[in-house]
């Protein structure tokens, strides 16, 4: 379905992406992981076709994807259907008066004739037919994402990108969107930080390491279980932990002072 | 008394340097300028020129164009004089910020009044944090138009960002406010 | 409307430094009693908000797009002062840290758009507000960007009267009224429309917002 190939970005001198290669069949679920600032944000807009890559090619569908091939015609009306993506900050994709019209922006443009049935229907499934009436930027910070999920949802695209949509969510929210997206037949690319989650978002990890390459891209169990690849992706990190005892360890040999021991261990945090 | 510091020393040579240039009216001493402002900018010198040009140029050149058509049409002749120095001096006076610009930490500059700086680095922080998510609301709008999205949508976007953005800026006075306080910046 | 360097005479943009400096320090005791200790992030906020605000496109028809000022949304929301305030130090921060705008031409922006487009859009926002609150902060946003661009074009175009050589010839600016007028009223009578509708767009979502959140100023 889209193939990435040499793929590269730079912000102001800086690189976001550097030599990205990966394949996504259709239907294939996957997760892009990374610590903050590897460029994650970036890659999901390359693919949305709202940033040109530096250098390689974004291919989607054996279509190469570029703001500038998106400016009008069949191309552009045919991958802004088929292609969704859900921001990290809902905010900046609602902008009509109403929760339905939102809903409703997809299905009009392309002039379809069900556009209620569409409406009710996607509202139904992501849980917001009782805020139809509202407006989007009255909402809260779940109720917004999800409004955006089912406006993008409404034209059925076949690919849905998401940018860290658990990172505003209650665990609540977050297990219901875990348990939707499961559902759902698109195929998904999701970003996140959060190795708890990920596992259950997807089966295939892409990880981006601080050096903005793809540092790993396989089944995601194998990567969990890789400390050194886990620290070396800043999502785990070693430091140093005081615990006191009230009496020395048995499998020390030293009597310790204090009853202190210090030591090393690895830990993965979740924000 | 103690020396200078080194970013208001250049603060103070700049701003002279501009009002002194804005009073030139020869080409020769206006010529003399930019070859002074360019040495001084050394390696830099090609860049900041280049950027100088580009950022006057819409103006100027209109500028240039209306008047040397107008002065053709009425007196069949052109005002080379007027040309030659008006754009000299526009160049050397951006020429002049430019080197300014990548020379001088504004923020030290004016580092003489606590409550100036706070205020500029409150400021420029946040609207490059606006900056950035307003750009995402361009790229929400774009995103989501499978057709170019109407005058309609595009109003109701831009209006719907403008509302976010100052209710952000709102938000964020508040939080400012609570932080600067938590530090003991009021007494 | 960025004029650069070099075009308002030293006759001209000097004694507005001076006129500018006074209302600035008016303005800042102003800003500084209405809000106590709070007014230094809060003008910092409205700054910020004031500068991200003229990076939101203004929609033409057919694609296009132009700038938005933001000086009625801003003034008619927040008050005179307020935006002036936060109008001239993005004036300043533009001119001193991106090249945007120059700094002799500072004190003519400052006081074109900061100050008398400010107060127009806020008296004629206060105005209205009672009885068409619609028409207020759409005239808000119309006179915010077509009253500036009058005095800009009266300032620009009084520069070959001011700042000329011997023979008359000009050695700044070398339009006068006759080019400047028309040239710089006609689109902004027809570009304010545009911002008039944003204004009232984003003014009607803001009492909402406030509307709901209830919150200061």
């Amino acid at each position: 379905m889209i193939a990435v190939e040499n793929l590269s970005h730079h912000y102001g001198g800086q690189p976001t992406l550097l030599d990205l290669g990966f394949r996504l069949a259709p239907g294939e679920k996957a997760v892009i992981l990374g610590a903050n600032g590897c460029g994650k944000s970036t890659l999901l807009k390359i693919l949305d076709g709202l940033i040109a890559p530096g250098a390689g090619r974004y291919l989607y569908d054996g279509e190469a994807i570029t703001p500038l091939r998106l400016k009008a015609g069949g191309l552009r009306r045919r991958f802004r259907q088929e292609v969704g993506l859900l921001f990290q900050n809902p905010d900046v994709m609602l902008f009509n008066p109403t929760v339905a019209d939102e809903i409703a922006f997809g299905p009009r443009q392309l002039g379809l004739a069900d556009v209620d049935d569409r409406v009710a229907h996607w509202a139904g499934k992501t849980g917001v037919t009782h805020l139809l009436p509202r407006a989007p930027f009255s909402l809260s910070g779940g109720e917004k994402q999800k409004t955006a999920l089912a406006a993008l949802l409404a034209v059925e695209p076949k690919l849905l990108l998401l940018d860290e949509p658990t990172a505003a969510l209650d665990p609540r929210s977050t297990g219901w969107l875990v348990d939707f997206l499961a559902g759902l037949k698109q195929t998904v690319l999701c970003s996140t930080h959060n190795l708890s989650l990920a596992p259950e978002l997807a089966p295939r990890a892409l990880v981006l390491g601080e050096d903005h390459r793809l540092l790993y891209d396989g089944p995601i169990e194998r990567f969990l279980m890789d400390e050194t690849a886990l620290v070396q992706a800043n999502l785990a990190h070693i430091h140093s932990h005081r615990h006191t005892y009230f009496r020395a360890p048995a499998h020390h040999h030293h009597p310790l002072k204090k009853g202190v021991v210090e030591h090393r261990h690895f830990h993965t945090h979740d924000w | 008394m103690p020396a200078l510091p080194v970013d208001r020393a250049r603060l103070i040579a700049y701003l002279t340097a501009l009002v002194t240039f804005s009073f030139l009216t020869s080409p020769l001493w206006l010529g003399a300028g930019l070859a002074a402002v360019l040495a001084l900018a050394g390696r830099q010198g090609p860049r900041l020129l280049r950027r100088a040009l580009l950022a006057t140029l819409a103006f100027s050149g209109a500028a240039s164009a209306t008047y040397a058509a107008l002065s053709w049409w009425t007196q069949h002749r052109l005002p080379l004089d007027w040309l030659l120095a008006a754009n000299l001096r526009v160049l050397l006076m951006a020429l002049l910020t430019f080197l300014f610009i990548a020379r001088v930490n504004l923020f030290r500059a004016l580092d003489f009044s606590r409550r100036l700086t706070f205020l500029l680095t409150l400021a420029v922080s946040q609207s490059l944090g606006l900056r950035r998510t307003l750009d995402d609301f361009r790229l929400g709008l774009h995103s989501r138009a499978i057709r170019p999205a109407g005058l309609k949508a595009r109003y109701r976007a831009a209006a719907r960002a403008a509302a976010w953005l100052l209710d952000r800026a709102l938000a964020n006075a508040h939080e400012s406010a609570q932080a600067l306080q938590s530090r003991g910046f009021f007494k | 409307m960025h004029i650069p360097d070099g075009f308002i005479a030293p006759q001209m943009y000097l004694p507005l430094y001076g006129v500018a400096a006074g209302l600035w320090a008016y303005g800042a005791k102003r800003v500084g009693r209405e809000l106590d200790e709070s007014g230094l992030p809060w003008l910092a906020a409205l700054t910020a908000g004031a500068f991200a605000l003229s990076f939101i496109a203004l929609p033409l028809p057919g694609g296009a797009s132009a700038h938005v000022t933001g000086v009625g949304l801003l003034a008619a929301r927040f008050g005179l002062w307020q935006a002036f305030m936060a109008a001239s130090l993005v004036f300043a921060l533009q001119a001193l840290l991106f090249g945007d705008g120059g700094v002799t031409t500072l004190p003519l922006n400052a006081l074109a758009m900061g100050f008398a487009g400010a107060a127009a859009a806020r008296g004629a926002f206060l105005l209205l507000r009672g009885r068409f609150p619609a028409a207020a902060w759409f005239l808000a946003g119309w006179i915010g960007l077509f009253l500036p661009s009058v005095l800009i074009a009266l300032a620009l175009g009084a520069q070959p009267l001011i700042a000329h050589d011997a023979a008359g010839r000009p050695l700044y600016f070398p339009l006068g009224w006759s080019v400047t007028l028309p040239a710089l009223l006609i689109p902004h009578a027809l570009l304010g429309l545009g911002e008039g509708a944003l204004t009232l767009l984003g003014g009607r979502l803001m009492e909402r917002l406030h509307a709901r959140y209830g919150g200061v100023a």
